[in-house]
């Protein structure tokens, strides 16, 4: 080996190896190849010589209903989306968009309450001045249980899934909006919270420190230092969560909340295909409109503030 | 007035507008009696989950209730385990055609009429296909695609895992492309000095620089992936939320927290890894 041969040997022993790292990766591929085996996944699923005749009629099904077995032609196809359109299509993609921009709206405006209680820096004995922050008793006791209290109430509200908290609240409100908004609202308010936590305590602190010196109360400070601050970086989060907010608030109706999930699931028990896949492609426009309106609202936050 | 407060006016206002639009009152999100009682009885459970079957008969060989939930969070992660394997692979796949570093902006690239071409028109076409194909995966919710492979496939597992996998391979792809492409090029322009080729400049100089983002990111969306899995249960698979659904609508409250507790204690989990392995990336 020549000099420079050893120098690369040495700096090859010396590259930094972190065992959790490591063994992280061994665990989750393992996690991933083992499925396939114990999960009873089977490739004749899909392409056995049954299923590939299903599939056949299945696809041959999306076709316009009154169209199958006849030439395709451009104006009856037109005639039929435009129809579906106005009977159900409208109505329901602005049930949709009502329930996502309702939820979210509940979502962010209770988040950016919590996540005053969920920050670190805020519930600190001594709020932002961190070398006073030691002292762990009395009323410094009380406020870092609150916090934990917060905090665990917004992991278990963003752990359970919408979906599954519009299906518990289904029974308990009856078959209203109510429900879905409320499921929605719950599951994000639990991420907006951590999210928001986590921008609370990465605000710069001298100007809050400098507040808190002064002798300002926690309402003070936030209303005055913490909210202007924060704003635009809480403001980027909300509309990246509405955006996820659209996509559930379609998938919500299969519950049987008439937004267009539920046109979707009622196509399907109907045996329609044609009109269900037409749906379902609404649904992914809207899904889709939804991303560039965020990504131009989140444009304008980065630009102008 | 400031741009601050008019979007602000903006969001509260676009918000009555839905209120009013799903004429949802307060009266409306107070229960009546019935639901009142039932959201008293299912949330008073919240403290004693069920440790055995609340049934009044139950047959002598039925596994037990925290075995039972111990299966249904296993199928939960499997199912999850197996979307995020097709996922990683088709997002690896797309994300690297659907990130520009391959092809655009390489001064030192061949300067040879095919290259130029194969920079100037297949690449961009190749770009532009495969963000479409990556919209239209991710635009779909993961339960519309197990709607659609149902009717199309019937009930298999299989369907499940795919249904998952294709809205996620795409979501994967879309960050994979954007993480690749805004990753410093330091080492990459080294390489490229060096004289390595195109293939060793994108593998060893950019993917790797991304890697503890994508890694970290990949472990968010099997968070995510494990809540999707556990949700189609609803359509019969023999994950947590069938066990759910089931509880609940046999009115047995104690065994649904069982078994809300268990799939919070899956995500926790991951979440908590995740979080580990961000902070080793970080030092």
């Amino acid at each position: 080996m020549n000099s420079a041969e050893v120098e690369v040997q040495k700096l090859y022993d010396q590259r930094s190896r972190n065992h959790f790292v490591i063994w992280s990766g061994v665990l989750l591929l393992t996690l991933m190849t083992g499925s396939w085996f114990i999960g009873d996944f089977h490739l004749d699923d899909f392409f056995s010589e049954r299923h590939l005749v299903n599939l056949g009629r299945f696809l041959n099904e999306l076709v316009p209903f009154s169209l199958q077995g006849r030439p395709f032609s451009l104006t009856e196809t037109l005639g039929w989306a435009g129809r579906l359109f106005w009977e159900k299509g409208l109505a329901a993609t602005g049930v949709t968009l009502a329930i996502s921009v309702a939820a979210i709206v509940l979502a962010g405006s209770l988040g950016a309450l919590f996540s005053l209680p969920a920050a670190r820096n805020f519930m600190a004995p001594d709020p932002f001045i961190a070398s006073l922050s030691e002292s762990r008793q009395g009323w410094g006791l009380l406020w870092t249980a609150a916090m934990w209290g917060t905090r665990a109430f917004l992991i278990f509200a963003r752990a359970i899934p919408e979906y599954l908290w519009a299906f518990l609240f289904l029974t308990i409100l009856g078959p209203t909006a109510a429900p879905a908004v409320l499921a929605l609202g719950l599951h994000n308010l639990g991420i907006l919270g951590k999210l928001g936590a986590e921008v609370v305590e990465n605000t710069e602190g001298s100007g809050l420190s400098a507040l808190r010196g002064l002798g300002a109360s926690r309402l003070q400070i936030s209303l005055a230092g913490l909210f202007p601050l924060a704003y635009s970086r809480f403001l980027l989060f909300f509309f990246y969560r509405w955006e996820t907010c659209v996509r559930e608030a379609t998938v919500l109706g299969m519950l049987g909340i008439v937004s267009l999930g539920y046109w979707i699931q009622d196509a399907r028990a109907r045996n329609h295909y044609d009109e269900m896949f037409f749906l379902v492609l609404l649904g992914a426009f809207l899904v889709l409109a939804g991303d560039l309106l965020s990504a131009f609202a989140r444009e304008m936050v980065r630009r102008y503030s | 007035m400031g741009l601050r407060r008019v979007l602000i006016l903006i969001i509260l206002g676009s918000g009555l507008w839905a209120f009013l639009h799903l004429e949802l009152t307060p009266a409306n999100l107070i229960p009546n009696s019935g639901g009142l009682q039932v959201a008293w009885n299912f949330f008073s459970r919240a403290f004693s989950p069920a440790l055995t079957y609340e049934a009044a008969f139950v047959p002598a060989e039925t596994t037990p209730l925290v075995w039972k939930a111990v299966q249904a969070a296993g199928m939960t992660v499997i199912f999850a385990a197996a979307a995020m394997s097709l996922a990683l692979v088709s997002g690896l796949i797309l994300g690297f055609l659907a990130s520009t570093a391959w092809w655009a902006g390489d001064p030192a690239g061949g300067r040879s009429t095919t290259q130029v071409v194969l920079r100037r028109s297949v690449a961009p076409f190749i770009y532009g296909s495969t963000r479409v194909l990556i919209t239209l995966m991710r635009s779909i919710h993961e339960l519309l695609w197990a709607v659609l492979l149902l009717a199309a496939f019937g009930l298999s597992h299989l369907s499940a895992a795919v249904a998952i996998a294709i809205p996620f391979g795409g979501t994967l792809a879309k960050i994979f492309a954007e993480m690749i492409d805004e990753a410093p090029r330091d080492v990459a322009n080294a390489y490229r000095g060096s004289g390595a080729s195109p293939a060793q400049v994108y593998l060893l100089g950019l993917v790797t620089r991304a890697m503890p983002d994508m890694i970290t990111y990949a472990f968010y969306r099997f968070e995510c992936a494990l809540r999707s899995s556990a949700i189609l249960g609803f359509f019969g698979y023999p994950t947590l939320g069938f066990f759910i659904a089931a509880s609940f609508e046999n009115l047995h409250y104690g065994e649904v927290w069982t078994y809300l507790y268990t799939l919070f204690f899956l995500v926790t989990v991951v979440d908590w890894w995740s979080g580990a392995l961000r902070k080793r990336f970080a030092a």
